[in-house]
């Protein structure tokens, strides 16, 4: 099993009337790269605040690296963050203000700072003042500075607002080379759901304060990916009947009602009609499969 | 929690802000000692000599200040270091408020420190700064003073030490008062507009006050912050000193634990 980065337990923010974070329960482990989906004020910024200290919880506990949320004075070097909107020192270079956060963070070797702007494609502009920066140059900035101390878990705020296709490109690359190659855990937020889907490993659905869903990648393929659904009163029969009859392994039992079929997509009827000669009770089939967006749209309807 | 002071020390190097208190402590100096006078704000109370206004050049006018019995103008001058407040507002704004109002607090609060360290850190390097200005500023007026007047309106270099060290309780009093506005209002042009005036006003409010309702307020013109520097740079006595060092501390500490309290509870935003 994984280390566990980062548990919350029943994480609530309440301001006067109005809940933020209501019983927020994630857990995030070693590699993961954990997506967070919600709409403007669903809560995702505050729950990222909270785990940076940014902000204070109302109740609830959370733990990072096995530190409960009192005692995380160690942990925060571990931590590189981009919370909303990148802030450094307009009148200071890119690489002067990830300079004075080096020597905050008492790292010696200053090889780090042109590292992290060489990551981030900002190494030709580091002379360049931060208050002549794009809004994509100041958010690869952030991203800079997020993972200029080798951190081993980074926390990144809606990260990719404001860059230009080939800027979410790239970046989208550092981000999997950080992980796969540094092993750095990842929690991003965004609204940008097609991103989110290319980049994380894991994904918790978030919508009014609450994490309404928590799915991994391969789950969220299988919610929203096209398939033939069956709904019978014997799932056991029908896999035999694909597996034998149909040669394939590509299906998913959902429950004991519903079977998930992958294969013959266009041949519904075919498979109807086996079925029913091989004597099994279909209730209902019918091709099934949604967008990221229909399906996201889908979670928060059910949970209004 | 060192890190801090020598990265904040690192990036206010950068800039000119620095260089340019500086500068205007040394114009000011060598304005105070061409002009033979300390300058003021708040209430002011003007040497008095005939025939000033008549004079033509600044040479005229400083024969004739000359004339006048011998003054230490380097007392003169330290008495009115009420008028650093308006330099220590510049520190505690480059060091401090920047960093709120950039919220590039966010970047330091998030992954390096926790809340304490930072005041703390802020808190030590806003006075360190502002002793190593004080002294600059005492000494350079010293020195200017001893160079353009000569030793007749000068006094002896321990006396300018002795006055430094008793009024650095009371600046520090200042600084933190001005630290804890810092740490309350956390943006820089809301901490300006409030602390700027806030000397002069306070002193106003009182003394109208007091003349308004016709108080007996030794007790003002004792310990008010400007005429307890100014009587502090003027051969105090030890009773005096001492008082005055007990309400140095007291102003440091309610002024600090309020700041602290507040910056503990904000959200940082």
């Amino acid at each position: 099993m994984k280390e566990i980065i980062l548990k919350t337990d029943n994480l609530t923010k309440k301001y006067k009337n109005f809940i933020a974070l209501d019983n927020v329960n994630i857990e995030i482990r070693k590699g993961d790269i954990y997506g967070i989906i919600g709409r403007n004020g669903a809560g995702k910024t505050t729950l990222m605040k909270i785990i940076t200290t940014l902000a204070s919880k109302t109740d609830g506990e959370f733990y990072l690296f096995n530190h409960k949320d009192t005692d995380l004075k160690e942990t925060k070097r571990r931590i590189g963050s981009l919370i909303e909107t990148p802030a450094f020192f307009p009148n200071l270079n890119a690489y002067d203000n990830l300079k004075y956060y080096s020597i905050q963070k008492g790292i010696i070797d200053k090889e780090q700072i042109n590292e992290a702007l060489k990551l981030v494609g900002l190494n030709d502009i580091k002379k360049k003042c931060f208050k002549n920066f794009s809004l994509g140059m100041k958010q690869r900035l952030g991203i800079a500075f997020a993972i200029l101390d080798n951190p081993d878990f980074i926390i990144l705020d809606e990260p990719i607002n404001g860059l230009d296709p080939i800027g979410i490109s790239d970046l989208r690359e550092t981000f999997k080379k950080l992980n796969e190659e540094r092993n750095i855990t990842i929690l991003i937020s965004s609204h940008i759901l097609s991103e989110l889907y290319v980049l994380a490993t894991r994904f918790g659905i978030i919508e009014k304060g609450k994490v309404i869903k928590e799915l991994s990648k391969e789950e969220l393929d299988s919610e929203c990916s096209k398939c033939i659904s069956i709904r019978t009163d014997d799932v056991k029969k029908v896999a035999i009947v694909l597996e034998k009859e149909l040669n394939t392994t590509n299906y998913k039992v959902i429950d004991n009602e519903e079977i998930k079929l992958y294969d013959y997509l266009e041949q519904s009827q075919k498979v109807n009609k086996l079925l029913v000669q091989k004597d099994i009770n279909i209730k209902q089939i019918r091709e099934t499969g949604i967008s990221l967006e229909d399906y996201f749209k889908s979670l928060i309807k059910e949970e209004h | 929690m060192i890190n801090i002071m020598k990265s904040d020390l690192y990036r206010i190097l950068k800039g000119k802000v620095i260089y340019i208190v500086l500068l205007v402590v040394i114009f000011v100096s060598i304005l105070n000692s061409m002009l033979m006078q300390a300058g003021n704000v708040g209430i002011s109370f003007e040497k008095d000599i005939d025939n000033l206004n008549d004079v033509s050049n600044l040479k005229e006018y400083r024969d004739l200040v000359k004339e006048v019995e011998r003054f230490e103008l380097d007392k003169d001058i330290l008495g009115h270091n009420i008028n650093l407040y308006y330099l220590f507002i510049i520190i505690v704004a480059i060091i401090l408020t920047t960093d709120f109002s950039n919220k590039s607090i966010k970047n330091t609060l998030s992954s390096a420190i926790t809340k304490k360290e930072y005041y703390f850190s802020k808190l030590f390097l806003i006075l360190a700064i502002s002793t190593i200005l004080v002294f600059f500023n005492n000494y350079l007026n010293y020195f200017m003073n001893l160079i353009i007047n000569g030793k007749k309106f000068a006094s002896p270099l321990g006396e300018i030490i002795k006055i430094t060290v008793i009024q650095l309780p009371l600046l520090y009093g200042i600084i933190s008062l001005l630290t804890c506005f810092a740490f309350i209002l956390r943006r820089t042009s809301l901490f300006n507009t409030i602390s700027i005036p806030f000397i002069v006003l306070i002193q106003l409010l009182a003394e109208g006050g007091i003349n308004l309702f016709k108080i007996k307020a030794d007790w003002f013109y004792d310990y008010e912050l400007q005429f307890a520097l100014e009587k502090l740079a003027n051969s105090p006595t030890n009773q005096y000193i001492i008082t005055c060092m007990i309400l140095a501390i007291v102003y440091i500490m309610i002024f600090n634990i309020i700041g602290y309290i507040s910056f503990k509870k904000a959200e940082i935003n």
